[in-house]
């Protein structure tokens, strides 16, 4: 088991940048998720950690020792790939063996170990076969108990459950939270499934072209995010974002919309003022963070027209046309009986509201 | 792959490895529904292959009929007696027939072998060079030239008095002032040769071919999983490599029995009978002494073996199935 | 996303692989390349010259090999007196004319068995490729009887029918891959648009057509690199290039020299055409069972 540091770590390929200036401390024994979109560097990055990329700048540590120059073999992590790699040639047991082989052990620590790990992950029946009788979900469990059966510094998960269906990936998410709670081995877990990483990690690393977005919690980054990217990133359906200018009224700063004009609060209004010279900013809110009614409320609110009504079985989610010619999304209860074209008036919790940066997508709260 | 009629011959096939995961087992994929024709429709399509089986069957099984009769009469120009099966009984006690077959399998061997070994690791030290396109053309050029004049050219290179390969031969101190193709105990070296250099290239392009579809991701599994790279090699590509070998090695190997252009010209057969591999004893027996009552024996049974190991050949491609992981 | 190769980290073991790899490779180039350039300067050599050959074991002595006055006289002697330029154009109507014949034959009958299934088809398939397999002399015995009562010895159909043995199962076993990857969603569509079933065929011969022009390269290579057939059933009046090659070697007096000018104008175009089609060179020479 070990901490992960990465130290100002660069990834070229050619003179394309796919990590930039990366840097990220992962404590011994925390589950660290890396979430971005496809091409954000994401993979690039664990592929330095397990060896399978050489670091054009930089240094990977672990436990203080870089890495850098040590082959894969040296590493002593263990990895699950996308695809699971399986041997195809070898049966179920001999690929879960193959690391302890590959490490000298005796043959009946390997029958051991391979035995427990089975167990854990329910496959016992299946280590005579090969892996092209697997399912898809056996085999994703086979790729994993391949990386169980020794004690690694790290376990490195690549979109390891990607290719699975919805309802066994659901399944599978809780399963290796626990495992990786059981083992208290560091994990860097790669995804572009922002549930993923939100559900299971201690830590989530947001990445968008090569850049380290944002560090910290799932509470963090989902309550807090440093930017719209990252606020429209994660959270599903996506956050609203809305372009406001700023009025001060009667000592008071407001949100200008040609559908509102809500007033900030006082916390928040310090932080605008504190920001020089602003008088136009990105308003963002999450479906969840409004209420919706076809009556007028006495304060405040946000007036639109329906656009169009989803029903997700629980859940409500309304599209509401503005008149600037924005659609913003609110989910509501299954009670909500407005239909298409009718005028709804919308209520914003200021408490979790976002203000972004035109220029440049900074949070400002 | 589902949906077609599949022999085993259909292995012959390239299967390859797709790039997603099937997230099924395979067992439960259920055979692709092919487009329906109508059965009216079919005859259109037996219309179209008509041509082409009725010249198949012209030129391959009327001769194939023609061959079971001549082996069974004592053949001569424009007439055919009926001899009591003595082409094959005469067969037995042949020892050219026998040494035949013996000196077929040991050049097959040796050819085979040499190819290999060379072919594959002249793949995997080219794999992914700089140069790798350029010299796989230049590899090509032995093969597009016909064997005949190969066999020629190196002839002239082994000839014990202006031959260059015989002169650097002598010269290393290998050979006496003998020729490579004058005694019989080399001879045979002599032709394996030219087959070597004409055909290990073939090796080396199929075995090329199959380096490159190595899944890289069971490579890098197995990196992390502690494999130095040449264990990586023997535990990982190797393994991924035999398909593509098979039919490397079962292709060689019924060329070997098809083709004999350049030990025609090399040895025909000599010196004595040291290199006189079947199907070479074959042409002398039915286009030189026009004996073709026995040809046709041998070319029978000749026939049988090859046909009968190219299903064995098949048949174990067939267990070495590759897999989609 | 990621790079495409498999990193590769230094060690001891592995500079020395690549340091024997690179001189393995060197010296195998020059062990392909020496015979053929052996064979394009002897074409160029006198009779006297050609034989030229240091003491033995004198290095040094091997420059005597470039020692020479060039000279066309073997390529001229081959085409003024010789009869090559029958031969060249024997050849080229063989192997073209049976390329034809099979590609032309094999593309419909491939096309059909791509597209229906039959009872014995397996089986048809498999008297197809072992039609391929079988060794050519042993197919020349009866082949040869057969052509003689028919007076087809000696003439170019009769050649070219014996090279049809080869091709045409060469053609439709790798034209059945072809069709195999063309869907027949696009015919369905064309006839939906109101074409007739050979309209339809038509229509997607685009899409193989590339590969169908390779193969007619590859049928042209293997035939006219062909000597058994020439030899035998081309004897007399149908005499190829390299069958009128091999008679070049007369018991006394061997004429190397012309040899290897006609060694290298039977070979040149080959390379050539080798070039040409070179992206379906493996999967023609391995029967269509390995793709590059």
């Amino acid at each position: 088991m070990a901490k992960v540091s990465f130290r100002n770590v660069w990834k070229k390929y050619g003179t394309t940048p796919a990590v930039k200036d990366l840097n990220i401390e992962c404590p011994d024994g925390s589950f660290l998720s890396i979430l971005g979109p496809s091409g954000c560097g994401k993979s690039s990055t664990m592929r330095m950690v397990a060896g399978l990329e050489h670091i054009t700048a930089g240094q990977i540590l672990f436990d203080e020792k870089p890495i850098n120059t040590l082959a894969p073999k040296d590493r002593d992590v263990a990895m699950v790939f996308e695809n699971y790699a399986l041997y195809p040639h070898k049966s179920v047991f001999e690929n879960m063996a193959n690391p302890l082989k590959l490490r000298g052990q005796d043959a009946t620590v390997i029958k051991d170990r391979v035995m427990a790990a089975a167990k854990l992950l329910e496959i016992s029946q299946l280590l005579e076969r090969r892996p092209q009788e697997l399912s898809g979900g056996q085999k994703q469990r086979v790729a994993i108990g391949r990386a169980i059966v020794r004690e690694p510094n790290l376990f490195l998960f690549d979109e390891p459950i990607a290719h699975l269906d919805a309802k066994l990936r659901a399944h599978m998410r809780g399963e290796i939270k626990h495992l990786q709670r059981t083992l208290g081995t560091t994990m860097i877990y790669v995804t572009h499934d922002q549930l993923e990483a939100m559900s299971m990690a201690d830590t989530i690393a947001v990445m968008h072209e090569g850049e380290l977005q944002q560090l910290g919690t799932p509470r963090e980054v989902y309550n807090k995010p440093v930017n719209a990217w990252v606020a429209g990133f994660v959270g599903e359906p996506a956050m609203n974002f809305v372009d406001v200018g700023l009025q001060d009224k009667d000592g008071k700063t407001y949100f200008i919309h040609p559908n509102f004009s809500i007033a900030v609060t006082d916390q928040q209004q310090h932080i605008i003022a504190a920001a020089a010279r602003v008088n136009a900013l990105r308003m963002g809110v999450r479906p969840d963070a409004m209420s919706i009614s076809l009556v007028k409320p006495k304060h405040e609110c946000i007036t639109g027209k329906i656009f169009v009504t989803e029903l997700l079985g629980g859940d409500m989610i309304i599209d509401v046309d503005l008149d600037d010619g924005s659609r913003i999304r609110v989910k509501t209860s299954t009670d909500f009986d407005g239909v298409e074209g009718q005028t709804c008036y919308m209520t914003v919790n200021r408490d979790k509201w976002h203000a972004f940066s035109k220029e440049n997508g900074k949070a400002l709260f | 792959m589902a949906g077609k009629s599949s022999s085993s011959l259909e292995l012959f096939r390239v299967r390859h490895i797709p790039d997603s995961v099937e997230s099924r087992p395979v067992s439960m994929v259920a055979a692709e529904p092919k487009s329906v024709n109508p059965a009216a429709s079919k005859r259109y399509y037996f219309l179209l292959m008509a041509p082409a089986i009725l010249v198949l069957a012209f030129i391959s099984i009327y001769p194939f009929f023609w061959m079971i009769y001549m082996s069974l009469h004592e053949v001569d120009i424009g007439k055919a007696e009926w001899n009591n099966f003595a082409n094959f009984t005469r067969l037995l006690d042949d020892t050219r027939f026998l040494s035949g077959w013996w000196l077929l399998f040991q050049y097959s061997l040796m050819c085979l072998t040499l190819q290999l070994i060379i072919g594959v690791f002249l793949a995997v030290a080219l794999n992914g060079s700089r140069f790798e396109k350029v010299l796989v053309t230049t590899l090509l050029m032995p093969m597009m030239m016909a064997p005949l004049v190969a066999g020629m050219v190196w002839y002239f290179l082994y000839n014990g008095t202006f031959g260059w390969y015989h002169w650097l031969l002598q010269s290393v101190g290998i050979l006496g002032p003998k020729s490579l193709l004058a005694s019989s105990s080399t001879a045979m070296i002599g032709i394996v040769l030219v087959d070597v250099w004409q055909w290990t290239p073939l090796i080396t392009l199929i075995t090329l071919a199959g380096l490159k579809r190595v899944p890289q991701d069971q490579l890098e599994a197995n990196m992390v999983d502690g494999a130095s790279p040449l264990r990586n090699f023997l535990s990982v590509t190797l393994p991924n490599l035999y398909p593509v070998l098979l039919i490397a090695i079962m292709l060689r190997f019924m060329d070997n029995f098809r083709f004999i252009d350049s030990a025609l010209v090399l040895t025909g057969g000599g010196p004595g009978n040291a290199t006189k591999i079947l199907p070479i004893y074959l042409f002398e027996v039915s286009f030189k002494f026009f004996k073709l009552g026995r040809g046709a024996a041998i070319a029978l049974i000749l026939l049988i073996v090859t046909i009968i190991l190219g299903m064995l050949l098949v048949r174990i491609f067939d267990r070495q199935q590759p897999s989609k992981v | 996303m990621a790079s495409r190769d498999v990193v590769r980290y230094e060690t001891p073991l592995s500079t020395a692989f690549k340091w024997l790899s690179a001189i393995f490779i060197a010296i195998y180039v020059v062990w392909t390349v020496l015979p053929i350039f052996i064979m394009f300067m002897s074409s160029f050599k006198d009779l006297l010259e050609a034989f030229k050959l240091p003491a033995v074991g004198d290095w040094g002595g091997i420059m005597v090999f470039f020692d020479f006055t060039p000279t066309t006289k073997h390529y001229y002697e081959l085409f003024a007196n010789l009869g090559f330029t029958t031969y060249l154009f024997n050849s080229l109507v063989a192997a073209g004319g049976s390329a034809v014949v099979s590609v032309v034959l094999g593309s419909l009958c491939a096309y059909s068995l791509s597209r229906i299934d039959f009872r014995g088809k397996s089986d048809l398939f498999f008297w197809i490729i072992s039609t391929r397999m079988a060794p050519v002399v042993a197919v020349m015995v009866p082949l040869y009887w057969i052509f003689r009562e028919l007076d087809l010895v000696g003439t170019l159909p009769g050649l070219i029918l014996a090279y049809t043995t080869f091709n045409l199962p060469f053609a439709i076993w790798i034209l059945k891959g072809f069709f195999d990857n063309v869907p027949y969603a696009i015919e369905e569509a064309q006839m939906v648009d109101g074409a007739t079933r050979f309209q339809a065929f038509r229509a997607i011969l685009p899409l193989v057509a590339p590969g169908i022009g390779a193969f007619i390269v590859l049928c042209i290579l293997f035939a006219w690199n062909d000597y058994l057939f020439a030899a035998i059933i081309g004897s007399g009046g149908a005499k190829t290039l390299p069958a009128a090659t091999r008679e070049l070697v007369q018991p006394q007096n061997i004429q190397w020299g012309q040899i290897m000018a006609a060694g290298v104008v039977t070979t040149l175009p080959m390379m050539f055409l080798g070039l040409v089609i070179r992206k379906y060179l493996v999967t023609g020479l391995t029967m269509g069972a390995v793709k590059e």
